[in-house]
């Protein structure tokens, strides 16, 4: 609430990114420049492998949360509206109408819906709530690959981990 | 004939279903949603109507591993209970689209009204000690919401409170009750949870239930139970309180269906726990609960509140009557569920008539108004000699067949028996008194203080109209009501056969001198009502100090006062408090756990550790000293750091790459976590202080000791292999979950649903986080 209420007088949100930049460190945004895509990758992957090696939906997304969080450090909460997708924030509305968190807000509610929609899809061909099954489809290039049912609901997972821990940081961080 | 389960199942769905549509509904055709709601109940009771005449048990597995499945048992029983639901629903929603009109919150109303229905519906039919439960708590939340309908009101929420607690109360002892049942019945060989089978079979269950010594605490908790839900004695404070309800409520809920839910279930149960303890309890709280209830009546002032005691005294008398042990009781019983419910649904909806034509519910303000309301006149007539149990109306014939119980029991038991048949007696004078006072609302002087009376619309009228045609076809004829499903009700909570019969009496017998006794002395008192009233005032005055809600009140007030004095030690808004007392309850149950279930420590595998291992654990150990030793928050939360990546080195370790990813990643974030709060924190930590030092170094050794003999229990034991689980999730993973990584296999497949609890426990705390600040800066604090 702090930080939106200091720049309800700032019109210009170039100046309020830069306002940040004075709260973090040269060596801190550099660095999260260089180590969060790294990061987002790294956490993808994980997810997507999770099946047959180490990862999977939780690891994945805590992973991204770490990364958002780290941008968050460095560059404030209005940077993914301001710096990424170029548009304009409103001050004056609260934290609980910012943009970036009603889209944690939405991120968590269709990983619950995905979760428990895969579910509920098993019990369409006649199996057990929350079964899952698996298929190996041939590609070209990537030759034999697996489909498993269960990278739906670890999917959902993911992104519950993600909106989840992601909306409470932002909540929390802006009081 | 077998019952067919679609028509059952539709039945007791249907109304749910449409309960969901409702507000969706409202949105388009507004208050006429209250004729959809009457559609709905008439589709019902022309299901529930379809299989009189079958008898069975109807099933879909539900929890097979538990022996829970959602059964539905047909008996004639089930069928009475099931259409009083339903028809009188298909009046009440009829009659509510006329007098709700206007009101708010209708969408809320009629969705209520709907999923209660349903859930009476439930009841009815359910022949699963679970689903039973569900349905019976269900009427009981139905209940809390209707009649706390003017949200607003203080009194409709402290009346719908009252109810809540008194009803869920008893619910519990139900709970309580269907549990030791559920054992015994496991014990006597019969499925667990399947309650046709349970009376089929009840003369094995309860010689189990006499073996293990819990036959009268099953029987009493049941008994609880049904009296807190059917207003018997000494609980039935909540009843007249709940008459802020709208009427149409009061007359569905709290006098046609859900306060005789009680008494259906003491009927259902009658066959298991038949015998000398069920009468002595029984049938002395139903006559009590009568006697009382009617005296209360008379001294009621407001309409409804006169209808509410009577309501209590009638429900009395029908758990009377299954209390004794001769077929006339369960015929006295199940007779009276009906005849009870037509004349007091009608007496109702003729109050609620009166109140919105005339504007008054005061007994005192009112009279002579048979010239202004004719043919409720007619309605109140019919229905109040009925109640009064005046020859030759239906209420006569069950109050005969109760008469004719009680005193066959005390001819049988003489000395302290022939209480019964006169406390009988002796409610039934005040039952005349109370009637006939009713029915001079509309003889009698016509006061000045009543202005002019408008006619009421056909929709209010035509509802206790059909009723009161019901009883008067009834009266005439009961054989018709008798044969078509009052003589297989009858059976099904009886033992022995039954054959109901109902006819004026022809000869002099104790009953019939009864009867006649009670009515005469009634028409004699009544002129002296006014006086009556006032000696009875008199004595409620003076006994202030015994009276239930009395009693109700003071329990609530301790109750609030000592988790006041509570909330102070446990709840004083430092964060370290909760947690404190959080880990000390989570720590005290698990070790209260391991206590009860006696399990041994096991002596811990030696393996051998590698060098690796030891330094890797040796380095935690030291940072957490470091830990606790640091002063100030940078060093902290470094230190903190080292542990944590301790702990991931050391799972790597032991070969757990999943947790070593996991406990990396959360660190990883905690670090970020704490950089985004260390700016707001105090860079030195306080003055160490040392009884909160003693404090937290007891909880610590108490979380210590809780940690070492949980992983000292959980550590696999014997020849250091895979246990049985693990083999085969293991063996399992490939072939069934398709995945090599068996620990996110079980995550994703195996125990998908403990992901799924805990991703919904991840929603819930943002949403709780969401909602928290947001209330707090809107500043809704209460």
């Amino acid at each position: 609430m702090r930080l939106s209420e200091s720049h309800t007088d700032e019109p210009n949100h170039e100046a309020a990114v830069r306002r940040w930049a004075t709260v973090t460190t040269t060596i801190m945004r550099t660095t999260a420049r260089v180590v969060v895509p790294i990061i987002l990758v790294v956490s993808i992957s994980l997810f997507l492998q999770g099946h047959n090696y180490p990862g999977g939906g939780f690891i994945g997304g805590v992973l991204t949360v770490a990364a958002f969080t780290l941008v968050y450090v460095a560059y404030g909460l209005d940077y993914l509206e301001v710096g990424v997708l170029n548009r304009d924030v409103d001050y004056s509305a609260g934290i609980y109408e910012h943009r970036t968190v009603s889209a944690y807000r939405r991120l968590f509610i269709f990983g619950l819906a995905v979760t428990v929609g895969s579910g509920l899809g098993a019990l369409l061909f006649g199996e057990q709530f929350l079964s899952q099954d698996y298929t190996y489809v041939h590609l070209p290039l990537f030759g034999e690959v697996e489909l498993a049912s269960a990278l739906v609901f670890d999917l959902g997972i993911f992104c519950v981990v993600v909106g989840g821990l992601l909306l409470i940081f932002s909540v929390v961080g802006a009081e | 004939m077998e019952p067919q389960l679609p028509a059952v199942a539709t039945a007791v769905a249907l109304p749910f279903v449409a309960a969901a549509l409702t507000p969706l509904l409202y949105r388009f055709v507004g208050e006429a949603v209250g004729y959809f709601g009457a559609a709905i109940a008439g589709l019902s009771f022309v299901l529930v109507v379809s299989q009189v005449g079958t008898e069975g048990t109807v099933s879909v597995q539900w929890i097979p591993s538990l022996e829970v499945a959602v059964r539905f048992h047909v008996d004639g029983l089930a069928l009475l209970f099931g259409m009083l639901a339903s028809g009188i629903g298909v009046l009440i929603f009829a009659y509510s689209a006329g007098y709700m009109q206007g009101k708010p919150n209708l969408a809320r109303f009629y969705m209520t009204l709907l999923g209660f229905m349903g859930s009476i519906l439930g009841v009815a039919f359910a022949a699963d000690l679970v689903v039973l439960f569900l349905f019976w708590e269900l009427t009981s939340v139905c209940s809390f919401v209707l009649i706390g309908y003017h949200t607003d009101d203080d009194e409709s929420r402290y009346s719908a409170r009252m109810a809540m607690l008194v009803t869920v109360g008893g619910g519990l002892c139900l709970l309580a009750g269907l549990l030791v049942l559920a054992a015994a019945a496991e014990m006597a060989g019969v499925e667990a949870f399947n309650l046709a089978a349970m009376l089929a079979d009840s003369a094995s269950v309860a010689a189990q239930l006499k073996e293990v010594g819990l036959f009268v605490p099953a029987l009493v908790l049941v008994t609880i139970a049904a009296a807190a839900k059917s207003a018997q004695v000494p609980l039935y404070f909540w009843l007249p309180r709940a008459m802020v309800a709208p009427t149409p409520v009061s007359a569905f809920l709290h006098s046609a269906t859900m306060v005789k839910v009680g008494v259906y279930a003491l009927g259902r149960f009658r066959p298991l726990f038949h015998g000398v303890e069920w009468t002595l309890l029984v049938a002395t709280l139903g006559l009590a609960t009568m006697t009382v209830g009617a005296v209360l009546a008379v001294r009621a002032r407001d309409i409804k509140e006169l209808l509410a005691y009577s309501t209590a005294s009638h429900l009395g008398l029908m758990v009377a009557g299954f209390g004794f042990q001769t077929h006339y009781g369960a015929d006295a019983g199940v007779f009276h569920l009906l005849n009870h419910a037509l004349f007091k649904a009608a007496l109702f909806l003729v109050a609620g008539i009166v109140t919105h034509q005339v504007g008054t519910r005061n007994v005192e303000e009112l009279g002579g108004l048979a010239r202004d309301l004719p043919v409720t006149a007619a309605i109140t007539g019919v229905a109040a000699l009925s109640m009064a149990g005046i020859p030759p109306f239906n209420g006569f014939y069950s109050k005969e067949l109760l008469f004719e119980a009680a005193w066959e029991t005390a001819v049988a038991n003489g000395d302290l028996a022939w209480l019964y048949p006169a406390t009988a007696a002796l409610a039934s004078v005040f039952t005349v008194l109370y009637s006939l006072r009713f029915l001079w609302l509309f003889l009698g002087d016509r006061p000045d203080s009543v202005g002019s009376v408008s006619r009421p619309s056909l929709a209010l009228l035509a509802p206790p109209a059909v009723l009161a045609a019901l009883v008067a076809v009834l009266s005439v004829a009961p054989h018709l009501g008798i044969e078509f499903v009052v003589q297989d009700a009858a059976s099904a909570t009886a033992v022995e056969p039954v054959e109901v019969h109902a006819a004026l009496p022809l000869s002099v017998s104790g009953p019939a001198l009864m009867s006649l006794g009670a009515i005469a002395v009634g028409v004699a008192i009544f002129p002296a009502y006014g006086r009556l009233q006032g000696r009875l005032d008199a004595a409620h005055g003076a006994t202030t100090r015994l009276h239930p809600t009395v009693l109700y009140g003071r329990v609530l007030t301790a109750t609030d006062e000592a988790s006041v004095r509570l909330s102070g030690f446990v709840h004083n808004g430092l964060i370290r408090t909760y947690a404190w007392w959080t880990l000390l309850a989570a720590c005290g149950l698990v070790l209260a756990g391991y206590v009860t279930a006696a399990v041994g420590l096991p002596t811990p595998l030696a393996v051998e550790t590698s060098v690796a291992m030891v330094l890797v654990l040796a380095v935690s150990v030291l940072s957490a000293v470091a830990v606790a030793a640091t002063d100030t928050h940078v060093t902290g939360v470094l230190t903190l750091g080292i542990l944590g990546f301790m702990v991931a080195i050391f799972y790597i370790l032991a070969s757990g790459p999943d947790l070593a990813l996991t406990q990396l990643v959360v660190e990883t974030l905690l670090l970020l976590i704490f950089l985004l709060a260390l700016e707001e924190m105090p860079a030195f930590y306080g003055e160490l202080e040392w009884d909160v030092a003693a404090k937290d170094a007891a909880l610590s050794i108490a979380v210590g000791v809780t940690a070492f003999v949980s992983v000292l229990l959980t550590a696999p034991s014997g020849d250091g292999g895979l246990t049985e689980t693990a083999g085969e999730y293991v063996e399992r993973a490939v072939p069934d979950g398709g995945g090599t990584n068996v620990v996110n296999v079980i995550l994703t497949d195996f125990r998908a649903f403990d992901t799924l609890g805990e991703s919904i426990v991840i929603v819930l705390a943002a949403l709780s986080v969401l909602v928290l600040l947001a209330m707090r800066t809107r500043g809704e604090t209460q």
